[in-house]
């Protein structure tokens, strides 16, 4: 055959080398067994790769619908499925932001690292089910999972819609915003509360407060206020009637946070904590030991912890009512405190972090570097991300105690801050909002036309609020990263 | 415990009965043989040759070659392997200008390092495929395997519509 080739023409050679060349190729899905052909696919983590591959054949097309594939696709690009989608949702509310958002993120990666098998059911319950859940899962393939995800995240990048309201007509100060799945709840220093739907639309004003309302939260459909007026306000979110007034405080209330269904602790200027039992309206304990202004408090079981101007913060037992611990090392205020039940961060106007044992009480790290106030702060896992008056939000390893990313955010300060695994929002008071990759520390994009501050911001899987000044209104910017439904 | 395990020597024998003698630590390369090797001690094997049915003469041949180079890689622990394959679809050189062989010959030696349970050269194999893939249309790649267009032009249509939102927006 060598003698052969070897009298031809480089013409005749052509011909034979278009001839034998599709002769060496084959198909290697044909080839393969199925467990080598998925094989294969695992090292492919663009999805275009994999959609452009199903379009090559019948049988291609069937391997790429296999759902191990998509499954390791969403591992590789962090896209939990929520604990929402493979099981009932959870009888009590989230709340959000703040540290009952942290755990559920951890138990979506339980339920990731389990779930091989329910990822290829993609019916709903047998209809034996049906009488006794009116809440059907939504039990999606990894496919379908990676699909909307995807699409979320090419939103989050550079797309979504926004709508744009004013709130007042004045330039009210916006002090607290929360995002529930039923709610969007604004709190203003002008006395008002506005409820909106998740929309956006406005559902009702809760009026009652006679001067600045500085701290609440809701639970499902109650939310707890407090002020200027040292009132605590117990409302129904679904009527706007306030069921309680809880008087106690002799000064401004400026944090507030429930611990369970029934019960609400409030910190106050007048430097106690109280907990109340918002059902019957009536004081359960006060906790007493701070010298100065409580400013902050976050609650996780039985523990809470507050941080105060008198610089220290506490570790107080609800049950007990009794301070177990008290944290002393910050050389000044204390503006704001995060807690994840095993340890404790706290943020001060002398410009350092610190990170404590809870149970002992002992100091475990500070963390420098910022250079000025630190005024905002949330624990998520093994990362800490703080935001300071001196315009700059850094990301912080706990694992290590050191500084990941130093982000110059803002001109001027950071007026608020939320992360998920995947990014960080910020909003300063130079009234801009930015999204940041919480992995690379890289800005992905700014969200909001700019105005003259930004209030607050907070966010979701699929959804972005903010509230800012513009044109001496204060107005709200709601974003959805949805895709349209005809793509799913 | 023989204190020459370094020099020992082992023979495997293909399916068209040709015979290869290598040294006992580039055949345990193989978690099939090393396994074997332990299984049925020593002295046997090293006195008769070790039978790999599974396997013709020149893949045996080239499977041998990739072991004899990477004889002395540490051997993947199981922790390992997820973060390692969560890595890109990095091969190193020498590994790439092993892997150019016709398409026959690569599949045969994805398939010997499955049967031989030889997990480094398996994913060599399985990401020098999945480079064959990357960054191609439907239609190169069908020229790329040889592969036919078996959808109807209807069924194309819609397959491209359903992956449409993967494309760059």
């Amino acid at each position: 055959l060598a003698d052969l080739l070897n009298l031809c023409t480089s013409g005749q050679l052509s011909f034979v080398h278009q001839f034998v060349s599709p002769l060496l190729k084959k198909d290697p899905f044909t080839t393969l067994p199925d467990e080598l052909c998925l094989r294969i696919l695992s090292f492919i983590d663009d999805p275009k790769v994999l959609a452009r591959a199903s379009q090559v054949s019948r049988r291609w097309r069937d391997l790429l619908s296999d759902d191990m594939t998509w499954k390791n696709l969403c591992l590789k690009h962090d896209y939990q499925r929520r604990l929402s989608e493979v099981q009932p949702p959870p009888t009590h509310p989230t709340v959000t932001p703040g540290p009952e958002a942290q755990s559920f993120g951890r138990q979506d990666e339980d339920s990731m690292g389990q779930d091989v098998s329910g990822a290829l059911t993609s019916v709903s319950l047998p209809a034996t089910f049906e009488g006794s859940a009116n809440a059907r899962p939504v039990l999606r393939s990894y496919k379908s999972h990676f699909k909307q995800r995807y699409l979320v995240d090419a939103a989050w990048r550079a797309g979504g819609q926004n709508v744009s309201r004013n709130i007042t007509q004045d330039g009210g100060v916006v002090t607290s915003l929360h995002l529930t799945p039923k709610y969007i709840i604004v709190a203003l220093d002008n006395a008002k509360i506005h409820v909106f739907d998740t929309e956006g639309n406005a559902l009702r004003t809760l009026q009652g407060h006679v001067m600045g309302v500085w701290a609440m939260v809701p639970w499902d459909d109650v939310l707890v206020s407090g002020g200027c007026d040292r009132d605590v306000r117990v409302w129904d979110l679904s009527t706007g009637a306030c069921l309680h007034t809880l008087r106690g405080h002799t000064s401004t209330v400026r944090c507030l946070k429930m611990s369970d269904a029934n019960t609400a602790i409030s910190g106050s200027r007048d430097t106690t904590l109280r907990i109340w039992d918002i059902r019957t309206g009536l004081l359960k304990n006060v906790l007493m030991g701070h010298q100065a202004s409580v400013r902050c408090l976050e609650i996780k079981g039985d523990v809470v912890v507050s941080g105060s101007y008198d610089a220290t913060a506490k570790v107080w037992s609800i049950s007990e009512g009794r301070c177990l611990h008290t944290l002393q090392g910050h050389y000044s205020h204390i503006y704001a405190i995060a807690f994840d039940g095993q340890r404790v961060a706290t943020g001060s106007l002398d410009t350092s972090v610190r990170i404590w044992n809870a149970q002992t009480g002992e100091c475990q790290a500070i963390l420098q570097g910022h250079t000025s106030l630190v005024g905002q702060l949330q624990m998520r896992g093994g990362t800490l991300v703080t935001g300071g008056s001196d315009g700059s939000v850094r990301v912080w390893s706990l694992e290590r105690f050191c500084a990941i990313h130093r982000l110059a955010a803002h001109d001027n300060s950071v007026t608020s801050l939320q992360f998920d695994d995947t990014r960080v929002v910020s909003g300063g008071s130079d009234g801009r909002v930015k999204v940041w990759d919480l992995k690379t520390g890289n800005l992905v994009r700014e969200l909001v036309t700019q105005g003259e501050a930004v209030w607050r911001v907070a966010f979701e899987d699929e959804k972005c609020v903010a509230m800012a000044l513009k044109n001496g209104r204060t107005v709200m910017e709601v974003w959805s990263f949805s895709p349209p439904a005809e793509m799913l | 415990m023989s204190a020459d395990k370094s020099t020992q020597k082992v023979t495997l024998t293909s399916n068209e009965n040709t015979t290869i003698e290598v040294d006992r630590v580039v055949a345990e390369r193989s978690m099939l043989i090393k396994n074997l090797i332990e299984d049925l001690g020593d002295e046997a094997v090293v006195s008769s040759p070790i039978p790999i049915p599974n396997v013709n003469d020149p893949v045996l041949r080239k499977v041998v070659e990739w072991c004899e180079h990477h004889r002395n890689d540490a051997t993947q622990s199981a922790d390992d392997e997820n973060d390692s394959r969560k890595k890109t679809t990095d091969i190193d050189e020498w590994d790439q200008k092993f892997m150019q062989v016709d398409q026959e010959m690569l599949f045969e030696i994805i398939l010997a390092a499955n049967y031989l349970d030889i997990k480094a050269l398996l994913d060599v194999g399985c990401k020098t495929v999945a480079n064959m893939i990357k960054g191609k249309s439907p239609e190169e790649i069908r020229k790329t395997f040889n592969i036919t267009n078996d959808f109807t032009p209807e069924e194309e249509e819609q397959i491209r519509r359903e992956n449409e939102w993967a494309e760059d927006r």
